[in-house]
């Protein structure tokens, strides 16, 4: 009970100390007032009683003072004052404030900007209940690892035998074509089974999720609509359960509205599909193609969902071993498969920004130590008035706290309109998985402010202690030369400088490397001709595997026709989307067992005639797929250059035969050879690749490829049109180019070079400033000394080499660590290039020689005005 | 005056003070009166030791202030005892005994 009345009352000392003033003013003037009645009762007169009453209290405001420091509050007090002192300080020096809190701002955004896209992608969870909670399934081939999509036939097992999970969905996401009032349109849709809402916990806005029987075979066609979707096609209509989505091939009754923003990855669909297991026959419904998600069940964990699954796949393996040969299962969690890839580039940025940071405050605490010497009287004469050695130190920490606190305001502004411009820019090289909106959120706030405090601390502390070694005599004597606490502070200051200088040198080259890499980039080889070639997006739906085949034939015979068309073909997965298909495949003496021991893996594509043309790869022995080639005739295939030189070393390929599988199991002759394409990206080696053509097994998904004379856009519409004559219900979705593909799959490498180049410069403009910074500072404390010299007759060419030699010799010591620094580092460096060796001395040599040629600029300035001083001037007391 | 205002006096004050308000609740200037009277003028409290005290004894919770009237009719700010001030009285008290007759004790010896 008494401690709280005592707290209160040191609260309300501490905020109303106005009031509490008053009160004590009241009290001793009411003590004051009794003491002058005394003495006028005592005979004296008014203005005598008053006189010796002032003189007994003695000085009224010491006794207020006493009272003041008995409150127990000194400290509170002495903050408050250290912080007005701060102020005054700073607005002082408007100059060096300026520069010191737009470099603070600058250093300080730059990584609450980082960190903004950090904590959107990495460290945000996804926007469901218990997100840690959902997994990914992945099937990989157990001796590469690479993880693949999943089996239809395999997701029944896991479904039936797995206890880790609550429960797991299998879904994909190939489109659907809608019947709009203008004609066929072709939408996102996702197939999905009926756990979907359940994994992720989450529920339809309107109606239900699939049921059991919705995902047999032969039941109704149902739909659910995504929300945007039913927004958008049905006007948000309360009613719409029931209702018909109409599709070429009839209508589907709605069933559901998801609820708003659901999404896996990157797009909402627009609509969800029931995806058919026919329980009998499982993989009837696709081949490893489809993605599987799941939620563990509680109290299981992810490594106990893991070996759980693994010991599932190794029974598996010995079940089927026709589909699971030498497959295992990876089980992941959700938000780790989305973000992996965008982690190691995050990390770059963090580290790359926090290096300027650094850059920046030892800059600052360079600068603060330069002035703690002109403060040397300012702090003597404290000190010989009683302040503690603790004390200066810490009004020059507030000092620091004061300049860092705005520089990280500022900061958030920077980092604000920062963070906008990069989202305009490109935000998706940064994001990968992620769809989430960026933007400052508190914890960004809370980044900022602790690493205002964390930056005030590294640059305020070791000026703080230099300056408060006070020898207040020597000081107030003004013997500020030749001292022993002058040498150390110069020396400090030599190393603060070769270390910014080595950290900008780092910095300097890891952009070389970057811009190595991306110009490496650009320069792959992909095995096709991105310029001037036309995509888009044709989906065939529900038709039979003949109607499908001549579709896509009169299609192809329509638009070649086109004027400005040079050549038109089809394929499944269009490169660089990150689809691909692989399947397996017998050589022809061993085509007749079928043995599943002997099959070999390859990768596939499925394309139709002309598509070599139209994408621009050469053909290099036998033909390409053409007319001759029909669903009727004999059973044609082209492979790649790896793939003929991996199983047919002796050279002679066209005319041999394969089997492929499930290609309705007839030897196929190969019919020609052609070059080898980068189809998974930039970076990756071209794999094996067989090309099945497209009229003899058909598939639902198709990608045209139109190669055009002059700008492809220009021939949309007409392409377009000739699409509508042969098919006019045939949606068309997608229309790009291969080159906007191309650059999507630069736009990270692009972002990433850019983006470290940038923060590269700021810290060599940064070190150069410090280097000059010092040099400038040496010239200045012994301006007196050079005048002396230069009127004994030394050469001005001396004093110039003297000075320019002491600035190189900065500059060539921080080159060295920098350098060692950079090789030491390399290997964290080798994710990021591509082309180059993370050693290339190239890229050392030329970062070198840059920094040296701008730094050694700033050395001659201050130098050269050395060597112009008046000896007259300089003599002249200050 | 014995002394220095300060040093020997500061505790011997506390004392002094908190059995000046056992007995009732006081001002500033009353306390003063009081003592110069009780020990019949051997000790005068200076008003620049007395409000400070009085501050620090608030401050630590022995006694507590109110303003009110006096019978002047003039504002003033009166103090009084609190429990934990009684027991504290009591404590100091108890010290200065042994110590005043540990001092006596010694300087008896010849």
């Amino acid at each position: 009970m008494r401690w709280t009345s005592k707290l209160r009352l040191r609260v309300l000392s501490l905020f109303r100390s106005g009031q509490v003033e008053r009160e004590l003013d009241e009290e001793l003037q009411y003590h004051l007032e009794r003491l002058i009645d005394d003495h006028v009762a005592a005979g004296l007169s008014p203005s005598e009683a008053r006189y010796r009453a002032l003189r007994e209290m003695g000085g009224i405001d010491q006794r207020k003072e006493e009272c003041r420091d008995a409150r127990g509050l000194a400290l509170v007090d002495s903050l408050r004052q250290d912080l007005t002192y701060a102020r005054r300080a700073l607005r002082k020096s408007p100059g060096f404030s300026a520069v010191a809190i737009l470099s603070l701002a600058i250093g300080i955004g730059a990584n609450t900007t980082i960190f903004t896209f950090v904590n959107a992608v990495l460290l945000r969870p996804l926007p469901y209940p218990e997100s840690d909670r959902l997994v990914v399934l992945q099937e990989h081939a157990l001796d590469s690892g690479e993880p693949l999509n999943a089996h239809p036939a395999n997701f029944v097992e896991w479904r039936a035998r797995a206890r880790s999970f609550e429960a797991l969905a299998l879904v994909q996401t190939p489109p659907l074509n809608v019947m709009g009032s203008n004609g066929a349109e072709q939408i996102g849709r996702m197939l999905t089974t009926s756990e979907l809402f359940r994994v992720f916990k989450v529920s339809p806005v309107l109606g239900r999720g699939f049921t059991e029987e919705e995902t047999r075979p032969g039941s109704n066609q149902v739909v659910i609509l995504g929300y945007g979707f039913w927004q958008r096609w049905f006007g948000g209509d309360a009613g719409v359960l029931g209702r018909q989505l109409a599709v070429p091939e009839g209508s589907l009754t709605v069933v559901g509205v998801a609820p708003p923003g659901f999404r896996i990855g990157l797009t909402e669909p627009d609509t969800f599909t029931p995806l058919t297991i026919d329980p009998a026959n499982p993989g009837s419904t696709g081949s490893r193609a489809f993605q599987c998600y799941g939620r563990l069940a509680s109290g299981v964990s992810l490594d106990a969902a893991s070996a759980e699954m693994t010991a599932i796949a190794s029974a598996l393996r010995h079940e089927d071993p026709r589909l699971n040969k030498g497959m295992g299962v990876f089980v992941s969690g959700l938000h780790e498969s989305l973000v992996r890839e965008a982690r190691p580039g995050l990390r770059l940025l963090m580290a790359v920004a926090a290096i300027v940071l650094a850059i920046a405050c030892v800059n600052l605490a360079g600068l603060l130590m330069a002035r703690g010497v002109g403060r040397r009287s300012e702090f003597a004469v404290r000190s010989a008035l009683g302040a503690g050695r603790g004390r200066l130190v810490r009004q020059l920490v507030i000092e620091s706290l004061v300049l860092s606190f705005c520089g990280g305001a500022a900061g958030i502004a920077v980092a604000f309109w920062a963070t906008q411009a990069l989202v305009a820019l490109n935000a998706g090289a940064l994001t990968a998985g992620i769809a989430e909106p960026i933007g400052l959120d508190t914890r960004c706030v809370i980044f900022t402010l602790v690493v205002s405090t964390a930056t005030a601390l590294v640059f305020g502390l070791v000026p703080a202690r230099q300056a408060s070694r006070v020898d207040p005599q020597a000081a107030l004597r003004e013997q500020t030369r030749g001292a022993t606490a002058d040498r150390r502070h110069h020396r400090v200051r030599k190393i603060l400088v070769v270390a910014e200088v080595a950290l900008a040198v780092v910095l300097l080259v890891g952009a070389g490397l970057l811009l190595r890499t991306l110009s490496s980039l650009v320069r792959v080889d992909l095995g096709f001709q991105p310029a001037g070639t036309l995509t888009m997006g044709l989906f065939l739906g529900l038709r039979s595997p003949e109607t499908r085949s001549v579709v896509i034939d009169q299609i192809l015979d329509r638009v070649e026709a086109v004027p400005g068309v040079r050549a038109a073909g089809t394929i499944q997965f269009l490169p660089l989307r990150g689809m691909t298909c692989g399947t397996g495949f017998w050589l022809e003496d061993q085509a007749s067992s079928q043995d599943p021991s002997r099959t070999q893996p390859t990768e596939c594509a499925l394309v139709s005639r002309g598509y070599f043309a139209a994408m621009g790869i050469p053909v290099l022995a036998g033909r390409p797929f053409d007319r001759r080639d029909r669903m009727s005739g004999p059973r044609v295939v082209v492979v790649s250059q790896s793939f003929a030189k991996r199983y047919f070393p002796d050279g002679r390929v066209p005319g041999r035969r394969i089997l492929v599988q499930s290609s309705n199991q007839a030897l196929a002759e190969i019919i020609g050879v052609v070059g080898d394409v980068r189809h998974d990206g930039l970076t990756s080696d071209p794999a094996p690749t067989v090309f099945l053509l497209h009229a003899q097994t058909p598939g639902y998904i198709t990608n045209l490829v139109v190669r055009t004379s002059g700008d492809p856009l220009t021939h949309a519409t007409a392409v377009r049109r000739a699409i509508h004559e042969v098919e006019p219900s045939q949606a068309v979705a997608g229309m790009g180019t291969i080159e906007q593909d191309v650059m999507k799959v630069l736009a990270r490498p692009r972002l990433q070079a850019a983006l470290v180049t940038c923060f590269a410069v700021i810290a060599v403009v940064l070190a150069v400033i410090g280097v000059y910074g010092l040099i400038a500072y040496v010239v200045k404390l012994r301006t007196h000394e050079i005048g002396i010299r230069l009127a004994l007759g030394a050469t001005r060419e001396r004093i110039f080499f003297e000075l320019f030699r002491q600035g190189a010799l900065l500059v060539f010591a921080g080159l060295v660590v920098g350098v060692a620094a950079a090789i030491a580092l390399r290997e964290m460096a080798s994710t990021f290039v591509f082309g180059v060796t993370t050693a290339d001395p190239l890229t050392y040599l030329v970062a070198a020689l840059t920094f040296s040629g701008v730094a050694l600029a700033a050395v001659i300035i201050p130098a050269h005005r050395a060597s112009r001083v008046q000896p007259i001037s300089a003599l002249r007391v200050e | 005056m014995m002394g220095k205002p300060t040093d020997l006096l500061q505790g011997t004050l506390d004392l002094l003070v908190l059995k000046t308000l056992a007995l009732e609740p006081m001002h500033g200037w009353g306390i003063t009166l009081r003592i110069q009277q009780i020990t019949g003028d051997v000790l005068q409290v200076r008003p620049g030791a007395l409000y400070p005290a009085l501050h620090r004894l608030e401050h630590q919770g022995w006694i507590t202030a109110r303003w009110g009237e006096t019978s002047a009719g003039r504002r003033a700010k009166y103090y009084s005892l609190t429990r934990a001030g009684r027991l504290q009285l009591g404590r100091e008290s108890e010290q200065w005994r042994r110590l005043s007759s540990a001092v006596t004790a010694l300087l008896d010896t010849v």
